[in-house]
């Protein structure tokens, strides 16, 4: 009973903390069924980032949908690479894995739907509706991030533009389903053998944040309507969610081996580093945005330093308190010991 | 693993039981009128009476019923119908032109106007085509064209037609809505199949009905309300006790919004979905053709 007792609150405290519900929830489904995994490792945000992957991969929000039975979450995570990523060599094995799947944001629903054949028919409007997006992105540079757009996307297609109705959420529909596209280009980029041996960290994720910030200049004249549009309430949940994959992504693809409360701190800093760049490469009009680079290489230095000294200042946090906690130890043991030595046999203790 | 469960448990006999049973509902609602069993073919003169009777008064007792609630929920339905410029929509049982005049409006409006420049491709003409099978309910409708100054406009067609064999082509429309409609019809899925049929790849189906409510109290009040107070308003205000019992009786009969939204999806629609509103008292299903 203790072990399931000790998931269950590690699961919720893990929900609490930034993971939602239904993945704190296959989390545990996962470990109940790796008894031997629970009981010597407790639950480490590295598993959260492929368990996060398997989950939010397509990044669609959908609505009700009857013809769908139950969320499926103990289908779709491969177990196996679950286990791989435990043992910390993500770099190879992850990347395999993850390829296949994301080269279709579709896939990999219909990986699990394959076993299911009535699903296949919510997979088709999903690829259909995946598909007038694609083709509204043509428009936006000229439309912007509107209905009117996607109504031209939908023509593209062949589609009748009614189905531009039954997006919840329209416009934030297509900004999302661009972020996740630029989202599986980098990861793309980033598999197909982009060179970051010769580079320190610092430069590495430099790099990174450079080639995706990259993929926006062709709709630069209207970001900042996309920006406000994620920045809508509505909205905020699933363009968070985005930026935390997409951070994550980034700091996995540099080599992370983080654990605990540094992982947390990487993920804020390097999204702030992020946002700031992506806000200062809206008024800029150097030539290549050469000043936008610029200023992405002095932030992500000023970051590295920040995570120096607060890597230190944690340090001594530990020395000091192991320093308290020796001596308070010494302090019980010595109490202990007089009194056992006193009470005899017939101690309670 | 939950699926595999599942799919063993439905064996070919009760399979069969099921296919059956709902074969025996919807012939059930085809032999209804309210909760009077009468003739197939029967059901469709009743129907027409009723409508004739009360197509004078259908708007006054539908502001007294619903206490203007009515006007909000077809909002809704044109807003999730989100309707632009080029379009074509049917909407069937539509007489006297509530969510034709809404769509209309929601194209004419100033934003809309200023919008339309920017849009190329709608070169051709929003139609929006209103189809009822009885013409009393279609002349309310087109006095209330006429009392806007629509008579003439080229983008409202009034056309006199039965939901179950429509007039349209195969694929032509962007739009089906049916608001309060459905009910009356004597067969339920063919009205669908002639959606499915008139609509366009990527057109969507709309329905608004009265619909049912599951909420323990609620449920006891609306039942209360409908039972004694909508006969009674019927008689004092439309002088028509027994169509507005017809009313009340039909929508009990009328298949849930599990089954309906079923049976919409058995067509071959997609995306199929429901939304209840005041707790199941009304419901707009929508789905997409694709």
């Amino acid at each position: 009973k203790r072990p399931i007792r000790f998931i269950q609150s590690a699961s919720l405290t893990f929900a609490t903390s930034g993971g939602s519900k239904e993945e704190a929830l296959l989390l545990s489904a996962w470990q109940r069924s790796h008894p031997r995994v629970t009981k010597t490792q407790p639950l480490t945000p590295a598993m959260y980032r492929t368990a996060a992957k398997r989950l939010l991969g397509a990044g669609f929000t959908t609505s009700r949908l009857l013809r769908l039975p139950k969320p499926r979450p103990t289908t779709i995570i491969p177990f196996s690479y679950c286990t791989s990523s435990m043992n910390h060599t993500e770099s190879p094995i992850g990347n395999q894995s993850v390829n296949p799947n994301q080269s279709d944001p579709t896939a990999a629903r219909e990986e699990g739907h394959r076993r299911d054949e009535s699903r296949k028919p919510r997979a088709e409007f999903e690829e259909e509706q995946a598909r007038v997006l694609a083709a509204s992105l043509r428009h936006v540079p000229r439309l912007g991030w509107t209905e009117e757009a996607m109504i031209a996307g939908s023509r593209d297609v062949g589609v009748s533009p009614s189905i531009v109705g039954s997006f919840s959420r329209k416009e934030a529909a297509l900004v999302e389903y661009f972020m996740d596209e630029c989202l599986q280009l980098l990861i793309d980029r980033v598999d197909s053998g982009l060179d970051l041996q010769n580079l320190i960290p610092s430069e590495r994720v430099s790099k990174l944040v450079r080639i995706r910030l990259e993929m926006q200049i062709p709709y630069m004249s209207k970001w900042p309507q996309a920006l406000s549009i994620q920045a809508h309430p509505v909205n905020v949940p699933t363009s968070f969610k985005q930026r935390a994959m997409l951070v994550d992504e980034i700091w996995h693809t540099v080599g992370d081996g983080a654990s605990d409360l540094d992982w947390y701190v990487k993920r804020t800093v390097l999204g702030g580093v992020y946002s700031t760049t992506e806000i200062y490469m809206l008024t800029d009009d150097s030539p290549e945005y050469r000043d936008t680079w610029a200023f992405l290489d002095d932030r992500v230095k000023d970051a590295f330093d920040l995570k120096k000294s607060i890597q230190e200042a944690k340090y001594f946090a530990q020395d000091i308190g192991a320093g308290v906690g020796k001596s308070f130890q010494g302090l019980m043991n010595g109490v202990m010991q007089t009194m056992s030595t006193r009470g005899g046999r017939s101690s309670a203790f | 693993m939950a699926l595999r469960y599942l799919s063993s448990r439905m064996t070919l006999g009760s399979r069969i039981l099921s296919y059956r049973s709902s074969l025996a509902s919807l012939h059930s609602h085809a032999t209804s009128f309210g909760f009077q069993q009468v003739r197939e073919e029967e059901k469709s003169k009743l129907v027409g009476n009723v409508f004739t009777n009360v197509a004078s008064s259908y708007d006054i007792m539908n502001d007294v019923m619903s206490a203007g609630l009515h006007r909000l929920w077809k909002e809704r339905l044109v807003g999730k119908l989100s309707p632009f410029a080029g379009m074509k929509h049917l909407d069937v049982a539509g007489g006297t032109g509530d969510v034709a005049f809404r769509i209309f409006d929601a194209f004419n409006s100033v934003k809309r106007r200023a919008l339309r420049k920017v849009d190329e491709a709608s070169h051709e003409e929003t139609q929006i085509y209103v189809c009822d099978i009885n013409p009393n309910m279609l002349n309310v409708g087109k006095q209330r064209a006429a009392e806007r100054g629509l008579s003439d406009n080229r983008s409202l067609v009034w056309v006199e037609g039965d939901a179950e064999a429509l007039s349209f082509d195969d694929n032509s429309m962007d739009g089906y809505t049916i608001a309060f409609g459905i009910r009356n019809v004597t067969h339920i899925e063919k009205a669908i199949a002639e959606a499915y049929r008139v609509l366009k790849r990527g057109g969507r189906f709309l329905c608004l009905e009265l619909s049912h409510v599951d909420i323990p109290v609620f449920k006891e009040l609306y039942d209360l309300y409908s039972f004694q107070v909508i006969p009674n308003l019927g008689e004092l205000i439309a002088g028509d006790r027994d169509s507005y019992q017809y009313l009340v009786e039909s929508v009990r009969r009328f298949p849930p919004q599990e089954r309906f939204a079923k049976m919409i999806g058995d067509a071959g629609f997609e995306k199929v979905e429901y939304e209840n509103l005041v707790g199941g008292v009304v419901a707009i299903h929508s789905a997409i053709k694709l």
